[in-house]
């Protein structure tokens, strides 16, 4: 991965040297070995700081968000899945396209960083990551280590369906081969859940909403939602407040509430980059339950992961004359 | 705090008879913002609505719950009771404890006193909630379109146009007249179609209010209720109907035939042709399928002939708009294709098992046999004749599971038609009901089974055929037994569907089909010619199967909304429509493509932020003459940017809130 990181700091550093962008979103190493942070590179000499390894899971498109009204232009790094993310954004009108530069990288999936500091020690610096097909090779201070992709990797990057970004202005470093495991059911998570008894299904789900923090993280995190003010969040008349059925109040009750209306929000809107299911500090299953509709969206509708094509349509937003109407 | 009055009606005894009123009344009293609630026995009377005029004046009330009927009913009664208070007219609220109460829980007395007080504290709980709302004013061009120059659409469009208003009449076929007439004569009058029809036809053409556009089609309409603007495509006729004089050489010289689509397909017509002879406009058109000019680039007989050069292969479709206030959709129907599914009446193998429409012509004066009945094999006269009911009507597996209402009348007339024209035959008629409801419609049957008609009751298993009879095959479920019919011909009286592109047009006209694919109305009772697309009417069977009788007095029935509407030159437009809470939208217009009244639209807006210079950015707007206010967009906006007024979040809530207590 070499080869492409010194490529993206160079292409990086050319945009901000021509002043093409204002800022380059990517990411830089973290605190210890597995981690990689986003990082928001104004200038030539921080375009050095930027990073390219198996740990740069973070999905940045969201930060174009925060400049959605303003004017600057900006460079973006992405993956595979999160390029879909920029055709998210573009669909929902909250970015321009022509604003933002999107650099490219064919990615070989990401690494499971509990399962790498098991065996790394995550105080030893990250020197060099060579991505042998199969598997990484981690080079660093404490010496080298090997990683089976079929091990190591996020489950999310085991079903991977775009390993090369959808969208890009710059395709940044080699290409590399897909690391979806062949023969991998993508919706085998799905599947296993609608197979149970709906009084368990349900169970499973109360257990995990009771835990849910209302930290709104999931949220936070989403490409999708890309609303002005969360329906989570509008001033509501005093009456309504901790009573109404859209409260703040964390309460298994509302929390289900709160998790079913985000599913319905991103529902064929969702571009499935797991990052919601990431950032859960209490570890819900979040992405089996958005999944859930890619899957029926799929099956019944032919839709494609939402994002994969910039002129699609949203979901429930298509009206096809032709439409079959099987229910009337 | 609100002042909410609360008017218990007793409908006589429809309301008063199951539930306590007073005490319904008396529990109101006690729901919070109530300041007066009280009983009567027929709120919508004169003295019921003086009353509560007055207790509003008494009470200072500022608002109104009726419990009474549905809000279909009496709510625009109450608002205009409201209006004379001196109230805001969308300061009332219904509660329906008639339909949704009394009615349906009679039998369980105590549960509906339960449920009465229930829906009250509903409507209550929105009423105190309630804002005023006010109507605004559109202009309205006074002009009408009708789509469809059938008999619906050519009663509609004289009676507006006699009523004073210009009126556009489309019809996509080269004449206006439609299924009329192609009948011979009409039941229960046997009077001549043909003659009732064609002076209404050329009364059309020539009345100096009515604008006709034949061989045209509607491709877009755009606007809303008092301002549409319709596109029409007229298609290139390749006759310039400026010079042409329809002398009629050229259709006599065409060296083409093909099957005569008026005909239903019995008889033939040459390329370029009018329909038949009695046609309005009386001028021709090329069909460019089958002309052999278009198809060799060699022929150009009709070119050569015409002595005023009005033959023109260079014509081509013509695009062009007009501005309505109003539109009459009276598309008309098709006739079911038996062909495809009734295996065991031979797939449409044998020529001499025919439709009602193809009877029509072959007893027709005016069509191919010079209205001799002969059966199209081989030219004989039937002897024995079989009609066969209910080809695909009612019959959920082949076919559509309505009754197509006219074919019981329609297979009586030819059965009367065959006994008159071949003397000494004979005549059955397989049937599964006969329904003859109508204004000597019963007589007329009995008529044709005095005649000497065969009625057998059960179906027809099986036709094939035998030499050169075709064998009929069946039961009569009444004696129980199989039956076993030689006929020389073979009447199948198929189901009347929705019109070949009723859906099409639906979707252009931004109005619903049902689930038969026919144009759905606003309300089966109270509002059958209007859609719920203020502005477009129904007339005829492209709502549902119907008679000529039925037809026409819908199409007036049409005419007279469509006079109303365009009686004024203002239009008042309905309040309780969607807004857009531009501070929430973000501008993903995913609302856009649900709204089926077209009604959502970006538009730019100026925001200021403090701390953050002034910027443009765009939301979605609501066209307040469009927006029925359906609340799909409501539905759509994840944001929640949009409520429909009358219909808040806030008030719904409300209303769960006090359902749930």
């Amino acid at each position: 991965m070499k080869q492409a990181v010194e490529e993206l700091r160079r292409q990086a550093a050319g945009l901000l040297k021509e002043e093409r962008v204002k800022c380059v979103i990517g990411w830089t190493q973290g605190t210890d070995v597995a981690r990689a942070v986003p990082f928001f590179a104004t200038s030539v000499r921080q375009a050095a700081r930027l990073t390219w390894t198996p740990f740069c899971v973070n999905n940045l498109s969201k930060y174009l968000l925060n400049h959605r009204y303003d004017n600057t232009p900006l460079a973006v790094v992405v993956k595979g899945c999160d390029s879909r993310g920029i055709n998210r954004l573009v669909q929902d009108r909250q970015f321009v396209r022509e604003r933002v530069v999107v650099l490219g990288l064919p990615c070989g999936g990401m690494l499971d960083r509990e399962k790498v500091l098991r065996v790394v020690d995550p105080g030893a610096a990250l020197q060099e990551v060579e991505d042998r097909g199969s598997e990484y090779m981690l080079r660093t201070d404490k010496g080298e280590y090997g990683f089976e992709k079929r091990e190591a990797l996020l489950s999310k990057c085991l079903e991977c369906e775009h390993n090369i970004p959808v969208v890009s202005d710059l395709m940044i470093g080699p290409q590399v081969p897909s690391p979806a495991g062949s023969g991998i059911d993508r919706f085998a998570g799905v599947r296993e859940l609608e197979t149970r008894d709906p009084a368990v299904r349900s169970t499973f789900w109360d257990r995990h909403f009771a835990r849910c923090l209302r930290c709104y993280a999931c949220r936070n995190v989403c490409p999708a939602c890309n609303c002005k003010e969360c329906s989570f969040e509008q001033a509501v008349p005093g009456w309504q407040q901790g009573a109404c059925w859209l409260s703040k109040r964390n309460h298994p009750g509302q929390n289900y509430l709160f998790h079913l209306i985000r599913m319905f929000h991103v529902a064929g809107r969702c571009i499935d980059c797991g990052e919601c299911a990431r950032v859960c500090p209490v570890n819900i299953p979040l992405r089996e339950l958005y999944r859930k509709v890619m899957k029926d969206a799929e099956e019944l509708f032919a839709m494609k992961t939402p994002g994969t094509d910039p002129e699609e349509v949203p979901l429930l937003s298509t009206y096809r004359t032709d439409d079959p109407e099987e229910f009337s | 705090m609100p002042r909410t009055g609360v008017f218990v009606c007793w409908c006589g005894s429809n309301i008063g008879g199951v539930i306590d009123c007073p005490e319904t009344a008396a529990a109101a009293s006690g729901f919070p913002g109530v300041a007066f609630s009280t009983d009567y026995k027929y709120m919508c009377s004169e003295p019921g609505q003086n009353m509560v005029i007055q207790a509003i004046r008494e009470h200072r009330l500022d608002r109104a719950v009726v419990a009474s009927c549905s809000p279909r009913l009496h709510e625009e009664t109450f608002r205009k009771t409201l209006v004379r208070a001196g109230l805001n007219p969308y300061m009332l609220e219904m509660a329906n404890i008639r339909e949704h109460c009394t009615w349906v829980h009679g039998a369980d007395i105590q549960q509906a006193r339960i449920k009465a007080v229930d829906l009250v504290r509903r409507a209550v709980a929105k009423a105190n909630r309630l804002e005023p709302l006010f109507e605004s004013e559109i202009s309205v061009t006074r002009r009408c379109l009708v789509i469809g120059g059938g008999v619906a659409g050519i009663q509609a469009a004289l009676d507006v146009a006699d009523a004073g208003h210009e009126v556009i009449l489309v019809e996509r076929e080269p004449t206006i007249g439609g299924n009329m007439v192609k009948l011979d004569k009409t039941f229960p009058t046997l009077d001549c179609s043909a003659c009732i029809s064609t002076p209404k036809m050329v009364a059309a053409a020539t009345h100096p209010n009515i604008k006709l556009y034949t061989y045209a089609e509607i491709e877009k309409l755009a606007g809303y209720v008092g301002n549409f603007e319709v596109t029409i495509r007229q298609k290139a006729r390749y006759v310039d109907h400026e010079k042409c004089t329809g002398c009629g050489t050229c259709w006599e010289k065409c060296p083409t035939r093909v099957p005569s689509e008026f005909d239903a397909g019995i008889g033939q017509r040459t390329a370029i042709y009018i329909p038949f002879p009695q046609a309005v406009p009386n001028k021709p058109v090329i069909d460019r399928e089958h002309c052999r000019y278009f198809a060799t680039g060699k022929c150009e007989i009709c070119a050569k002939l015409c002595p005023t050069g009005a033959v023109d292969y260079g014509q081509e479709d013509l695009v062009l708009t007009e501005k309505v206030g109003a539109v009459v959709a009276a598309t008309g129907f098709g006739l079911f294709d038996w062909s495809r599914v009734y295996g065991e009446y031979g797939y449409g193998q044998y020529p001499d098992v025919v439709t009602g429409m193809q009877f029509e012509r072959l007893v027709n004066a005016a069509g191919p046999t010079g209205g001799k009945l002969l059966r199209p094999s081989d030219g004989a006269t039937p002897r024995t004749v079989v009609f066969i009911k209910c080809v695909g009507s009612r019959d959920e597996a082949k076919g559509r599971r309505y009754c197509s209402r006219i074919c019981c009348m329609y297979t009586a007339k030819h059965a009367l038609q065959v006994l008159e024209k071949v003397p000494g035959a004979s005549v059955f008629v397989f049937y599964m009901d006969v329904r003859t409801a109508g204004k000597g419609y019963e007589e007329f049957y009995q008529r044709a089974v005095n005649n000497g008609t065969v009625y057998v009751r059960g179906r027809v298993s099986k036709i094939y055929q035998d030499g050169e009879r075709l064998v009929v095959r069946g039961v009569d479920t009444l004696l129980g037994r199989p039956v076993e019919v030689d006929a020389d011909m073979v009447v199948l009286a198929t189901a009347v569907e929705p019109g070949s592109g009723a859906a099409e047009t639906a979707r252009i006209l931004g109005i619903n089909t049902d689930q038969d694919g026919f144009f759905q109305e606003a309300h089966p009772k109270l509002r059958p010619v209007e859609t719920h697309t203020r502005g477009v009417f129904l007339a005829g069977a492209c709502q549902a199967p119907k008679d000529i009788p039925d037809t026409v007095a819908q199409a007036s029935g049409a005419a007279a909304k469509v006079a109303g509407l365009l009686s004024s030159k203002w239009l008042s437009t309905n309040p309780m429509i969607a807004t857009v809470n531009e501070a929430l939208c973000t501008g993903c217009f995913l609302c856009v493509p649900v709204c089926s009244y077209r009604a959502l639209e970006p538009k730019k807006i100026t925001e200021r932020l403090p701390g953050h210079p002034p910027r443009e950015r765009e939301v979605a707007g609501v066209n307040t003459g469009l927006c029925q206010g359906c609340g799909a967009c409501n539905v759509a906006c994840r944001a929640g940017a949009i409520e429909v007024r009358g219909f808040t979040n806030e008030q719904l809530l409300a209303e769960v809130d006090a359902l749930c207590q």
